[in-house]
């Protein structure tokens, strides 16, 4: 707005300071208060309102009422007593933290939906094996959405319902997309043994988080669960959906762009490569007390 | 090192001084941001102290079983006055008084978008404090002439009713809520239209200060609740006045359509209050660990996420009505969701302190024991958010305990923080720091006293808003601690206060910039002068002080 600078003009224009705001402000609030006491507040409130709008509207009409502040310039010193340290060389093989490649959302989301379908196979087979009914899985997943089948028998369980396949295919397809996300963001920060840590770790972690969790969430799956189809089952979603992650292209990230031109073109090993780097290109320097 | 001419020092003539008449016409009329802030900040803290007197008198009737301290009908409208005080005209005033002051200094403006909106939003606010307080005088209710409103802070049909509340009491808190709610939407306008159209060339969106990020989300969420919480108190007005029968279960009304109409507000005003929070650590944490804040892109990312989940999980606080299973699943859901982009933003506080440098100066006091306080509040949160857990604490101690949790243990703390790491930009005096360390851990082993020790009345089954109580309970022990507790927050709080005053006057000079800090507000003189920056500045990363600091190590070259 005012873009006027001190240095050229000496002077700077702002807003007049100005009584009609209080005013406005004072009226509107004894109007109001008038309900609650008597209407010559009210009519006081009215006076303000209107006196504080007129006078409002003088000070912006036709122009805005300005007045010039003075100025005079003095240096103002920005430094620090602080300077700048490289970073501790610790070894050559610095553990580099920003991954310059990470894969694509999107098969994040191809992996996650791989791994349930995937899924469905050792789970179909416990229900049938256990059970003698497919359904007996789907029902029971879905049955943390219906409160009413907490107390479901075996045999009702086995059954087919319409209402319990689109529930169990909603939460399982919804818990399926999140997990596949979080490969995503997550392969590539331990890239050495992906069958491990895709295939074992994760499922194995997130088994302990439900074995935990599960009596609040469901309580009625909390009854039924078979620790060790439910352990299967996870594992085989692991591999399948690591996998279908790991198949995908890698995208760039912004740590790429930070990279000297020869490392980006090829010609030279960069950071997150296992060679050692130069300093500016990885972590950034941050400061330190002169020591 | 560099320097750079980008402030000037206030050589304003000023109307001469020592005549009382001139300074107050002076602060009546100004449409400064800097003042207005200033008497944001100055109003608010005479309310804290007011509510916290309150609190500190609640706690004296519960310290011991079968207490008569003050009357039953007292102790009603003390609670509802505390919450009612707290919420609208200490909490969001000095969140808007501190937004006022430092969003223009920090994004390069010379002042908000509307600087007389601003006086019109501030004063309107303050007369509404003006009118709860008023009813002491005037709002004659249930009990006699001179009354003040106990209907408790979220008012529940149909004890508003008139038969059940008659006189005035009521709606002076009807009133002052709503007067006061158009002041908040005027600042919240303010605020957003500063932020999109003010900054200062350079000052792109990804390079915003996260404070004033905070502060967008925040007005954001100021426009879509005040409006249901304004319908809301004027069709009570209707319904007490008109004959209108929106809350009144006897005529075909619906008492549980005010709780909706209530809590569509109340949970997002809960973050209205608590993202300013935020923003002041994610300015302090940095500075005081010397290290830029850790995901930057992330934090914005989760404060807009928590913006709208916000405003998906309101019923929460109506469990106990009996919501029905599918209401039930939902609102345990969403309640829950929220806590991912929160531990998002506590992960990247942490990270940022990760390998910092990190120096214990009081402001980083505060932020560390905010972020510690915020996370068990977090979890004591997601207990209550499953449901059957909450039919079993709703309404009892325990959940009073947990949103002081938050309210002091995270809001309250940051507050403070922010008064020790400002308070020099706004007088050009440093805080003395001996007091504030003795401040910061008094209140530390007050607030822990009090509110650890809070959740276990509840769980043994001491109900809110409870007069008094038996000997035979087992609850009087525990009451006595955490009535103790809270006279120590009060001396701390006393501590604080003359740490204001005796530093207005004996202060040690702060100069522009005491924190080595990043931000633009440094750059200018302490105080500012009015019109803050002498040239326009421009700026070039998140961090435009850093870049004039260590010229040959700029973030700009970094920064995507
Ligand atoms: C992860 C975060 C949080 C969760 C999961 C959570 C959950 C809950 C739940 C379920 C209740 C209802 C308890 C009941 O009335 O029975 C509640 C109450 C409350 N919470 Fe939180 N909360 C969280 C964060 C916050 C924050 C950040 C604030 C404030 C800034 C806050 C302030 C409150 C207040 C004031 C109440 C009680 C309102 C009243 O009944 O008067 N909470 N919270
Ligand atoms: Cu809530």
């Amino acid at each position: 707005m005012h873009h006027d600078d001190a240095t050229t003009t000496g002077q700077i224009q702002l807003p007049t300071p100005t009584v009609w705001p209080i005013v406005l402000a004072l009226g509107v609030a004894l109007l109001v208060t008038a309900l609650v006491t008597s209407v010559y507040i009210g009519a006081l409130g009215l006076v303000l309102i209107l006196m504080g709008s007129v006078g409002w509207f003088r000070q912006v009409l036709p122009h805005e009422a300005h007045e010039p502040v003075p100025v005079e310039t003095e240096e103002i010193r920005v430094e620090t007593a602080r300077r700048l340290l490289k970073a501790a060389p610790i070894s050559d093989e610095r553990r580099k933290i920003l991954p310059i490649e990470s894969f694509r959302i999107s098969s994040g989301i191809k992996g996650g939906l791989a791994g349930g379908f995937a899924m469905t196979v050792p789970a179909g087979i416990f229900s049938v094996v256990k059970y003698h009914s497919f359904w007996y899985a789907v029902n029971l997943m879905a049955a943390g959405g219906f409160v009413s089948w907490a107390g479901a028998s075996n045999q009702f369980l086995g059954e087919f319902h319409l209402r319990g396949l689109l529930a169990a295919t909603a939460i399982h397809g919804m818990i399926s997309i999140l997990v596949g996300l979080l490969y995503v963001a997550m392969l590539h920060m331990f890239p050495k043994y992906p069958i491990l840590s895709a295939g074992f770790v994760v499922p194995l972690i997130f088994t302990g988080l439900m074995h935990t969790a599960i009596g609040v969430v469901s309580p009625i799956l909390n009854q039924r669960i078979e620790w060790f189809w439910f352990v299967a089952s996870q594992i085989f979603f692991g591999l399948v959906c690591g996998f279908v992650v790991n198949l995908h292209d890698k995208v760039r990230t912004p740590q790429f762009q930070a990279l000297p031109f020869a490392v980006r073109a090829g010609f030279e090993m960069g950071p997150g490569t296992g060679a050692p780097t130069d300093d500016a290109a990885g972590k950034k320097n941050e400061e330190e007390n002169q020591a | 090192m560099a320097t750079q001419t980008t402030a000037v020092v206030d050589r304003t003539v000023h109307a001469p001084r020592g005549r009382v008449f001139d300074v107050v016409k002076e602060w009546l009329t100004t449409v400064d941001h800097k003042k207005i802030g200033l008497m944001y900040i100055g109003y608010a803290l005479i309310f804290l102290l007011i509510a916290g007197v309150e609190a500190l008198m609640m706690r004296i009737q519960l310290a011991v079983p079968n207490n008569h301290f003050v009357s039953p009908q007292t102790f009603n409208q003390l609670f509802t006055m505390h919450g009612t005080t707290m919420v609208f005209f200490a909490g969001m005033p000095i969140l808007f008084g501190f937004g006022n002051y430092l969003v223009p200094l920090m994004i390069g403006a010379r002042d908000m978008a509307f600087p007389r909106l601003n006086a019109f939003s501030f004063w309107i606010s303050a007369f509404g404090g003006f009118l709860l307080y008023y009813s002491y005088f005037g709002g004659s209710g249930m009990y006699g002439a001179g009354s003040a409103p106990d209907v408790g802070w979220f008012a529940y049909a149909p004890l508003t009713a008139r038969v059940f509340s008659p006189g005035h009491s009521t709606d002076y808190w009807t009133l002052s809520i709503l007067v006061s709610g158009v002041g908040s939407i005027g600042t919240a306008l303010n605020i957003v239209a500063t932020i999109l159209c003010m900054r200062c060339p350079g000052m792109k969106m990804n390079r915003l200060p996260l404070l004033a990020w905070l502060y967008l989300v925040t007005s954001g969420l100021v426009f879509v609740t005040i409006s249901p919480l304004t319908a809301a108190q004027i069709m009570l007005m209707l319904d007490r006045y008109l004959g209108a029968h929106f809350f009144d279960t006897q005529a075909g009304g619906s008492a549980v359509l005010w709780m909706h109409f209530f809590w569509i507000f109340g949970h997002p005003e809960v973050y209205i209050l608590v993202l300013p929070a935020f923003g002041f650590a994610s300015e302090i944490i940095p500075v005081f660990s010397r290290k830029a804040i850790f995901g930057y892109p992330a934090m914005v990312a989760a404060t807009v996420g928590i913006g709208f989940i916000s405003l998906t999980v309101w019923a929460h606080h109506m469990f106990t009505v009996g919501l029905g299973a599918p209401g039930n699943a939902f609102f345990t859901f969403s309640t829950m969701v929220i806590s991912v982009p929160t531990g998002i933003k506590v992960f990247n506080w942490l990270a940022t302190l990760w390998g910092g440098k990190i120096h214990f100066e009081v402001p980083m006091l505060f932020s560390l024991g905010f972020l510690f306080q915020f996370v068990v509040a977090g979890l004591t949160g997601i207990m209550l958010s499953v449901s059957p857990f909450d039919w079993q604490l709703g309404s009892s101690y325990f959940v009073v305990a947990h949103f002081h949790y938050v309210l002091v243990g995270a809001i309250v703390f940051m507050i403070f923080a922010a008064f020790y790491y400002w308070y020099p930009k706004m007088t050009g005096r440093m805080l003395d720091k001996k007091l504030g360390q003795w401040h910061f851990w008094l209140f530390l082993i007050g607030f822990h006293v009090t509110f650890d020790l809070m959740h276990i009345p509840g769980l043994l089954g001491m109900p809110r808003r409870i007069y008094t109580y038996e000997a035979d309970r087992g609850w009087a022990g525990l009451n006595m601690a955490v009535s103790i507790g809270g006279a120590i927050q009060g001396i701390a709080t006393l501590i604080f206060v003359y740490n204001l005053v005796h530093s207005y006057f004996k202060g040690k000079e702060a100069g522009a910039d005491p924190w080595d800090a990043w931000t633009l507000e440094w750059s200018t003189a302490s105080p500012p002068p009015a019109y803050n920056f002498a040239e326009t500045p421009t700026v070039e990363s998140r961090r435009p002080l850093w870049d004039l600091k260590h010229p040959n190590d700029p973030d700009s070259k970094y920064e995507g």
